[in-house]
């Protein structure tokens, strides 16, 4: 029993570490945040399977002479965001590894492209507004609710950065890796949703 | 039982309290994150909303007595009759079994502190007190429910229920799926986590098996319902199109949703009861359940195959009948987990050594009224069958049996068998069996005509019928079985309540349990077990050389965890101890955090635009207060 | 299916009235703890016994049943009845003979119908539990069934779904009739309403045409086109009012028109607050269609 870990008291590079690596199992904030990616995975599974339970309801999609969505920027914009589990993953890394400046640099950078995503996004999304809009039928409603449910997810995502951003400057504690080990996870999931959300989106002109 | 306390340990018990101490009071309460405390506080909540949505049924059975009768006009007996399901399902089967039985329960049963997130714990309760007194602020204040519990679209449309009782009862269930999704989460890392080391999945008492069940069932259904809810929430009030046909909407969305959730719900409803079941029938056959594996796997087979039959809630809908006879066939295959557990309970009682005290009793009781339920079940998977039954007493009949008989009896049955644990005094054996006939009576009394009013054609949700039908001396018999219920139910409380003051000492032990839970005191200390358990099987309690051990481990002060509040975690299937967690301990933020919610949705509620984001602002800073302090700080 | 159920509730009570009688006592005789003879028990009762019956059960239901209830074959039926749900009472059309009614459906006896039910505004079902399967009506969505009665007779329906405040007083009724008769009304529905002939009735007539009640009802032949409420036409054909709430008497008749509410709580038609004279008088006008 002298060699089961007290993890949570670990603090510094050091005993991070070697809680990390002495750990069997993930650890308890993993285990949650897997069981949350889950339970949020379905809800997209549910809001697509609504999009496409409308869809094959008529012969016409979009519905009432709606412009199908053009194609190249949400795909690059995706593109954008799923590359920014790039940084994210090195950063884990890093802070495993204990270089927390690393770490952190990491961090900042897939944050500041997250953000851009989100902000383009939410760009798009105003255009899309100006030529119609979430109330005009069913497929402009199913069309908005699953873009805003994604960009807040991206939303939430982005606090959780900004805690950690802040959190990690002061220093690294196991449950600071923890969080930051969660976070990836997380972002790791919104990307794949983002892949998914914006394959349904322009499914009309693929 | 007196064993008498060597000083070492005198000392060691004497630190564990202080460390694990909270504010005392009613303080105490507000900032608790003692999975007990917790489990006391579901209990009573939860319990209160038994009682509404009793005295909601026994209106419209007062209703329905007599034929034309106007003891609720039509308008009030629809926000009955949906505040009642409503009521019954999301905030008190739910809440009682996984919020009160499980959390009082699981970390006891396998030998940890608290729950693997004490805090999140507190809040799911906090949440859920939230979204309970949102909904009944709108059946109080005259805007109920009134489009039935599963609330089908386009009655449910704003067209043609302009008021605001379906958004109280929209939001007031998404609120609440918010508590109960971070409840089961909590669960299932509690019981893959912190398992005593040793206590490998498959010594795990099959209780857990069933509150692991049932919560992976919650994280996968409830996800379901949350999509139909804010879909009908920006359908009412923002004006989008998901249900109206006219804009490319469609009604039978909504109940494609509600019931992919919704069947697994029934099950999420029976399932803690097999749990409870599987903890009482051991401990008074004095034997093993028969075929163990067997009912582990029916548990969690239960919970799985429950997602593939939800449209045999819609045989009338005009489904093609290849859909039709694919769901008939899954819900047919339903029945197998089904008996085995079944069978495997009358076996282990059969081949036992039965002592009938009154959680035995509670239990027999359940297996006949789920057979009875079952059966009733399994004919409506015999489409042509169902299509003359839906929407009949003969399917009301069918749910009471199931939920009233088969889900709430263990848990009367399970309060009767840990008031002991919990309150550390006996009831009245007497008075608890009597409670127990009353209501078994009253409930067969109750709900067996229902079946045949509903052969004879009498649809649910009539407010009243004429007496022509011939309906008459049935409804009659129905309501006054359900004053004797009621009758039943209340001297089970008053036997509880009375015993809680005047009952024996009950002493650790006192039915020869076979779980770890009675091997602490009674009511169990704050951190639940000086001494991390040894565990080499599913019936701990019954490996007396392993509580010896522990016992003797106290003295030396082995796996004692003294340092601060420190509980043991262990690999996920073997259970090998992997590390020594540091638990936060009492925190005022929970109640914040929800009350901040609550904010949130009454102003979307208002359709305060405004006032909700600054809400959304408030609640963010709540959630960063929350996490402001990390364990080690502590 | 009740006699099998019957055998199954009871064969597993017999087992638990076993366990009491041996109550205190250990074990039975020769199973014991036997945990090999047990688990065989669980699985012949729990699982091999089971799948067994409910093989038959979905064999003799769901294959072979299923189709008599199914929706008819186009060809097979030979007419078509359109019936649409509203809150709270039932349109009903006779395709491609002009014809409309309300809550009394006529059929021939001995003839397969085609039925085709809608709805107007909420979820509706269709149910003469005499004469086959529920069928809901959706909106946006036309199911239908067939409609046969082996036998003439008149058979009561009603709403089996949960449709809002009067899903209680929403019924029907369906006449099966020998074909001559039912061509002999069906003939009488097609013609619009007759003048009426009392001083009276004209009267009423007018009455109705100028108080509100045209607004949502129609009557053929006349000006009045409402579609709200139900087709008044040949009112006085029918035996019942109001979705089979009241018997169609002149007493009844008014104290339905003069206040539905009082009747129907919450049903959408008004009480028009006209005086006594003046709803007698569309009750003399009403009582004339026949
Ligand atoms: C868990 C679920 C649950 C439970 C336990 C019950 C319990 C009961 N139900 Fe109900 N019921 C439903 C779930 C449940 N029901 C659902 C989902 C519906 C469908 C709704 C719909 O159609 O939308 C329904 C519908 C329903 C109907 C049909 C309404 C209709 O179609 O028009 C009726 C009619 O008799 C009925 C009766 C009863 C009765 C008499 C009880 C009795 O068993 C109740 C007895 C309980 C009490 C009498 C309370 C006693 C409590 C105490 C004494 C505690 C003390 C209190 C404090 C300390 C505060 N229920
Ligand atoms: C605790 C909740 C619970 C449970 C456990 C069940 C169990 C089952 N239910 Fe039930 N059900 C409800 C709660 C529950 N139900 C509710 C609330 C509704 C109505 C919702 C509403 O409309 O408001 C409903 C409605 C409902 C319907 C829709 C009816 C309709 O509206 O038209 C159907 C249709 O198939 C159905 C089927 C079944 C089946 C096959 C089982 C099976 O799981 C039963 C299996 C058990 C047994 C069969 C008994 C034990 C086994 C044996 C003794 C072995 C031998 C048996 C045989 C060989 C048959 N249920
Ligand atoms: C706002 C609409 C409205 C107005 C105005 C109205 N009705 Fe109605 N009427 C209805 C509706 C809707 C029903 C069906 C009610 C039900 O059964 O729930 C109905 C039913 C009836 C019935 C029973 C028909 C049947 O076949 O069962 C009669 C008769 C009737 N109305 C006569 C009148 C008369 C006479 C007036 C004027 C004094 C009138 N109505 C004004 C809407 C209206
Ligand atoms: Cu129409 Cu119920
Ligand atoms: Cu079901």
């Amino acid at each position: 029993m002298s060699s089961v870990p007290r993890s949570m008291e670990a603090e510094g590079p050091g005993p991070v570490r070697a809680v990390d690596r002495e750990r069997r199992t993930q650890a308890s904030g993993w285990w949650g945040a897997a069981l949350l990616i889950a339970t949020e995975a379905t809800l997209f599974a549910c809001l697509i399977a609504t999009y496409f339970y409308l869809r094959f309801r008529t012969s016409e999609w979009p519905l009432g002479g709606i412009e199908k969505p053009s194609v190249t920027l949400p795909l690059v914009f995706t593109g954008m965001l799923v590359a920014s589990s790039i940084p994210m993953f090195f950063s884990v890394r890093a802070a495993k590894g204990g270089s927390v400046r690393a770490a952190w640099w990491l961090l900042l950078l897939a944050t500041v492209v997250q953000a851009t995503y989100l902000g383009l996004q939410i760009h798009l999304m105003v255009d899309d507004l100006h030529s119609f809009s979430p109330q005009a039928n069913a497929y402009g409603s199913i069309y908005y609710t699953l873009i805003t449910v994604h960009h807040a997810h991206v939303a939430v995502g982005l606090a959780i950065d900004a805690w950690l951003l802040w959190k990690l400057a002061r220093g690294i504690t196991n449950y600071r890796l923890i969080g930051l080990r969660v976070a990836a996870f997380y972002w790791y999931f919104v990307g794949a949703a983002a892949i998914a959300v914006v394959l349904t989106q322009l499914y009309p002109s693929l | 039982m007196t064993v008498s306390t060597p000083p070492a340990t005198a000392v060691r018990l004497q630190r564990l309290e202080r460390i694990w101490k909270e504010s005392p009071g009613v303080l105490g309460w507000l900032t608790t994150v003692d999975h007990k405390r917790i489990g006391i506080l579901y209990f009573f909540t939860s319990l209160f909303f038994f009682g509404a949505g009793g005295v909601e049924a026994l209106l419209i059975r007062t209703q329905l007595i007599g034929p034309n009768q106007s003891t609720l006009d039509p308008a009030t007996f629809n926000e009955m009759m949906s505040s009642h399901g409503t009521t019954m399902i999301f905030f008190f089967v739910v809440p009682m079994s996984l919020g009160a039985f499980g959390n009082y329960l699981i970390p006891l049963m396998i030998g940890a502190r608290d729950m693997a997130f004490p805090r999140l714990n507190a809040l799911s309760y906090w949440i859920y007190l939230c979204a309970g007194v949102f909904l009944y602020v709108g059946v109080f204040s005259g805007n109920g429910p009134s489009a039935g519990w599963f609330d089908y679209v386009p009655l449910a449309s704003k067209a043609y229920s302009p008021g605001p009782g379906i958004d109280f009862y929209a939001l007031s269930l998404l609120f609440v799926s918010i508590s109960t999704t971070a409840g089961a989460i909590n669960a299932i890392v509690t019981i893959f986590k912190l398992r005593a080391p040793g206590m490998s999945l498959n010594r795990m008492p099959l209780f857990c098996f069933a509150f692991l069940a049932v919560s992976f069932a919650l994280i996968f259904a409830l996800p379901a319902l949350s999509t139909a809810l804010i879909l009908l929430e920006l359908e009412r009030l923002l004006g989008f199109h998901f249900f109206i046909p006219a804009a490319g909407g469609a009604p039978i969305l909504w109940q494609n949703l509600f019931w992919i959730f919704g069947h697994p719900e029934v099950y999420i409803i029976i399932l803690p009861a097999f749990g409870i079941a599987t903890s009482i029938i051991p401990t008074f056959t004095r034997r093993k359940m028969v075929a163990w594996p067997l009912v582990a796997l029916a548990e969690i087979l239960v919970a799985f195959l429950g997602f593939g039959v939800w449209a045999h809630h819609m045989f009338a809908v005009g489904l093609a009948s290849a859909t039709a006879i694919y769901f008939a066939a899954a819900s047919l295959i339903i029945v197998i987990p089904s008996g085995i557990q079944l069978f495997s309970w009358i076996a282990t009682i059969v081949t036992g050594t039965p002592r009938f005290q009154t959680p035995l009793l509670w239990i027999v009781g359940f297996i006949v009224l789920f057979i009875m339920g079952g059966l009733s079940g399994v004919m409506f998977a015999a489409i042509p069958f169902d299509q003359q039954t839906t929407d009949t007493y003969f399917v009301v009949a069918h749910f009471h049996y199931v939920i009233f008989g088969a889900a709430v009896f263990p848990l009367l049955g399970g309060m009767y068998y840990w008031f002991p644990k919990v309150t550390g005094r006996m009831y009245h054996e007497g008075w608890g069996k009597a409670s127990f006939w009353l209501t078994f009576v009253g409930t067969n009394i109750t709900f067996f005509p229902m079946h045949i009013l509903g052969l004879d054609g009498m649809p649910r949700r009539n407010y009243t019928y004429g007496p022509e039908m011939g309906w008459t001396g049935l409804n009659l018999i129905e309501t006054l079985g359900a004053y004797l219920l009621a009758l039943g139910l209340l001297a089970v409380f008053v036997n509880l309540a009375v015993s809680l003051f005047r009952g024996a000492r009950a002493g650790n032990d006192p039915f020869g349990g076979d779980t770890l839970e009675w091997s602490t005191t009674s009511p169990p200390p704050e951190y639940n077990y000086a001494v991390i358990p040894k565990v080499s099987s599913p019936y701990a309690m019954w490996d007396t050389e392993d509580r010896e051990e522990d016992a003797r481990n106290l003295e030396r002060g082995r796996k004692t965890l003294e340092r601060g509040h420190e509980t043991a975690a262990s690999t996920a299937v073997d259970a090998d101890w992997d590390e020594v967690l540091e638990m936060p301990s009492h925190s005022a933020w929970p109640p914040l955090v929800a009350l901040a919610m609550a904010g949130v949705f009454t102003m979307i509620l208002l359709q305060q635009w405004l006032a909700a984001a600054v809400f959304v602002g408030v609640l963010l800073c709540t959630v960063a207060g929350f996490h402001l302090k990390e364990p080690e700080e502590a | 299916m009740l006699v099998v159920a019957g055998v199954v509730f009871l064969g597993a009570v017999a087992m638990l009235v076993v366990g009491w009688v041996r109550r205190e006592t250990p074990g039975l005789p020769f199973l014991g703890e036997n945990e090999k003879l047990n688990t065989g028990l669980v699985v012949l009762f729990g699982m091999a016994i089971p799948i067994v019956i409910l093989v038959a059960l979905f064999i003799v239901s769901d294959l072979v049943l299923l189709n008599e209830t199914d929706a008819p074959q186009a060809s097979s039926t030979a007419m078509t009845v359109t019936v649409i749900g509203h809150q709270w009472f039932w349109q009903v059309r006779y395709e491609g003979e002009g014809a409309e009614t309300a809550n009394e459906i006529h059929i021939p006896v001995r003839t397969p119908v085609n039925l085709v039910v809608r709805s107007a505004d909420v979820i509706h079902s269709f149910w003469v539990p005499e004469l086959n399967r529920k069928i809901d009506t959706i909106p946006g969505q036309a199911n239908s069934i067939e409609l046969y009665a082996e036998e003439a007779g008149v058979y009561r329906g009603q709403c089996a779904e949960f449709c809002g405040l009067q899903h209680a007083h929403m019924a029907f009724r369906v006449y099966a009739e020998p074909m001559p008769k039912f061509k002999a009304w069906l003939a009488n529905i097609r013609k619009p309403a007759r003048e009426p002939a009392t001083p009276q009735a004209q009267l009423g007539q007018r009455y109705f045409m100028e108080d509100g009640c045209a607004a949502c009802h129609a009557i053929a032949g006349t000006e009045a086109r409402g579609t709200v409420g139900p087709n008044l036409t040949h009112l006085a054909g029918r035996e019942t009012i109001a979705a089979d709430t009241l018997a169609n008497t002149p007493e009844d008749l008014f104290r339905w028109v003069q206040n539905p509410q009082a009747i129907k709580p919450g049903a959408k038609m008004p009480g028009l607050g006209l005086g006594p004279e003046q709803f007698h008088a569309i009750v003399a006008y009403l009582t004339e269609l026949r």
